[in-house]
């Protein structure tokens, strides 16, 4: 009821493909029972690095934000854009600094590194843990249905379509089983010729 | 129990907020105005602790008024949304935080367009076509679902408010004494009288 | 030990150190119910149901048994598992078989499902105030002789549906469920998006095969599901058992 994570509700998912990635996220904001919102993206990028932020609402703001300055900095910085890697390590890092008064979020990253074509997903609890994958990451109101989802429907090595298709379902399905999620969705699929698909489903 | 509610129409932001001003189970007043001008084209209506409420949107006031004044240039909402939004981020993180919950509604003269702006006190900021802070939600979003499009003129938005307030009527336990109802447009804040 | 403390309704404890006696009153407090995790999942076909329960028992973090069945031929056809906690499940079980026997003494024939399913709803209510700690899930075949799945909650609202999960992992399996029998979000290829995929009633080796790839999913991620899968099928031939092992960690 209080939990500061699923007051406002919300999901993400990564997928790992055949030199691919994809990350998808639903559109609800809500004030526990109460739908408020059905344009409430939980996916930003930064560059060609994409990150998926599930939780509460005004972290997911706060953090966003944070994260535009952080990577814009980088930017002037190292006169390059930041690679997944290096961002998931920026991710967990802000977030340890929180350590005893955290974020209430659930991050998850997603993107191709642009030097070794590498794709590249992770995810993360609250104070930065981080969780690599090869397969899949899932975070949310409803991260036990999206765990049963993609752990039956995914496969190594998809291509770009067929990865779509997966998170898609993946995604639609767990969350019409979440009071919480839904409300429509956005997914991306991302591929190193930094070709980006955007669709929305409504 | 306060009512405070935003609709987004054409060209402009119609912003209704409840007459009555209570503390426990009296009435103290039936002219109580829930809102404040931060400047020519930005009026924020709120909800929340009695005594947080007008601090806040006063310190919000005077800080947007003071920018006005010292760049010669007034914020246009996108800004201001985004500052009201910080403030109430930072502020819930701090000892005291306050437990302020806003509507934003202005009118951007650049973009001509108009901006309605949802924020609660953790910082939760949405723009969404029509705003409700407290229980005033669920009586009217159901309404507004139904009855609202984004191309509606002020009296088509005024028309979806005024059934809004039946309901609120009906439904609502306790007399909120009425609307004040005001208008957010190119030619900045105006209040009118609708009779609700 | 001074009599005041009686007098003051305080208990104490005696312990072998006498100069630590504790003067705080000692709560006694049982708790009637504990969780015993498992999953379980009824899909029902044109001609047939399944019912399958994966048969690890386990208290907290200890297994306690890698084989324990919870999913049972209760007779006339009828299927039965109630997962949650296993000593409520066992007593509704055999309170069902019970009666299904004093049933055919009275009767002299066969219990339909819907007659059982209703029967279940009045043992599950008739303890409304102290409830079985169990999702019931039973399977068998309609008067029609199609497969039929019903499903309820503690106290016996029910429900006949296509497919059901329960237990520790139904929140994993059940939107895979909707996507997968139901056809939940997926749409006809041949429509170009305008069209949903339509409903056919899936062969006994499709259902087979999605059971297995359930409870394999959800044993990957679920720690209080996995060891084994025991698989009851019920047709117009009879009821027959089919086990799979599952993994043990």
């Amino acid at each position: 009821m209080s939990d500061p994570s699923s007051i406002n509700g919300g999901s993400a998912v990564a997928m790992m493909g055949k030199d691919c990635v994809a990350i998808a996220c639903d559109l609800r904001l809500g004030s526990q029972s109460l739908g408020l919102a059905n344009n409430f993206e939980k996916i930003f990028n930064f560059g060609h690095v994409f990150l998926g932020l599930a939780g509460l609402a005004t972290d997911v703001t706060t953090l966003s934000e944070i994260f535009r300055m952080k990577t814009n900095l980088y930017k002037m910085k190292e006169e390059r854009l930041i690679e997944p890697e290096s961002f998931a390590n920026l991710v967990s890092s802000t977030l340890y600094e929180r350590r005893f008064g955290p974020y209430f979020v659930s991050p998850i990253v997603a993107g191709i590194n642009s030097k070794t074509d590498k794709p590249f997903i992770c995810g993360f609890d609250l104070i930065g843990c981080i969780d690599y994958a090869k397969d899949f990451i899932v975070a949310g109101t409803s991260s036990d249905q999206l765990f049963g989802m993609c752990e039956s429907l995914y496969e190594p090595n998809l291509e770009p379509e067929d990865l779509f298709e997966t998170i898609s379902q993946a995604l639609l399905s767990a969350t019409d089983r979440d009071a919480l999620s839904g409300w429509g969705a956005v997914v991306y699929i991302i591929t190193k010729d930094k070709v980006l698909f955007l669709i929305y489903f409504f | 129990m306060d009512i405070v509610l935003g609709i987004k129409v054409q060209d402009s932001v119609i912003v209704a907020t409840s007459k009555a001003a209570t503390r426990g189970i009296s009435i103290l007043k039936d002219t109580d105005d829930k809102t404040r001008a931060l400047n020519e084209h930005n009026l924020m209506a709120f909800t929340g602790e009695a005594g947080d409420t007008v601090q806040f949107a006063e310190y919000i006031q005077a800080n947007i008024q003071l920018y006005g004044m010292r760049e010669n240039f007034d914020l246009p909402p996108k800004a201001v949304n985004h500052f009201v939004r910080n403030q109430l981020a930072s502020s819930i993180r701090s000892r005291k935080p306050y437990q302020v919950n806003v509507i934003l509604a202005g009118y951007d003269e650049a973009k001509e367009e108009p901006s309605l702006s949802w924020i609660d006190y953790l910082g939760t900021k949405v723009d969404i076509p029509y705003a409700a802070h407290g229980y005033a939600g669920f009586y009217t979003f159901s309404l507004l679902d139904r009855h609202y499009r984004s191309d509606m003129s002020v009296d088509e938005g005024l028309k979806i408010l005024k059934l809004c307030s039946e309901e609120l009527n009906k439904r609502m336990p306790i007399d909120f004494k009425g609307l004040r109802v005001k208008i957010v447009d190119k030619s900045g804040i105006r209040e009118i009288d609708v009779g609700l | 030990m001074s009599a005041s403390s009686f007098a003051e309704g305080k208990a104490t404890i005696a312990s072998e150190y006498s100069s630590e006696v504790r003067r705080e009153p000692i709560e006694h407090q049982f708790n009637p119910y504990s969780d015993n995790g498992g999953t379980i999942l009824g899909i029902a076909g044109k001609d047939f149901a399944v019912l399958a329960g994966d048969t690890r028992h386990t208290t907290g973090y200890s297994i306690n048994s890698r084989y324990e069945p919870k999913v049972f031929d209760a007779g006339d056809g009828f299927l039965i598992s109630a997962n949650g906690f296993s000593a409520d499940g066992n007593a509704l079980v055999k309170r069902f078989q019970n009666q299904l026997k004093w049933y055919h003494f009275n009767h002299g024939k066969k219990m339909g499902i819907r007659s059982g399913a209703r029967f279940i709803q009045h043992l599950l209510y008739g303890k409304r105030f102290f409830p079985y700690y169990v999702h019931t899930i039973i399977a068998g075949l309609d008067e029609e002789g199609k497969g039929a799945v019903f499903s309820f909650d503690p106290i016996g609202s029910y429900e006949r549906e296509q497919c059901r999960a329960g237990g520790s992992a139904a929140s994993l399996i059940m939107p895979f469920l909707d996507n997968q029998v139901n056809f939940k979000n997926q749409l006809d290829p041949e429509s170009n998006g305008t069209k949903k995929k339509e409903l056919r009633y899936l062969s006994l080796e499709e259902v087979l095969k999605l059971v297995k790839d359930s409870f394999s999913s959800a044993t990957e991620r679920h720690i209080l599901v996995g060891d084994g899968l025991e698989i009851m099928i019920v047709t117009k031939e009879g009821v027959r058992t089919e086990y799979y092992p599952l993994k043990k960690d």
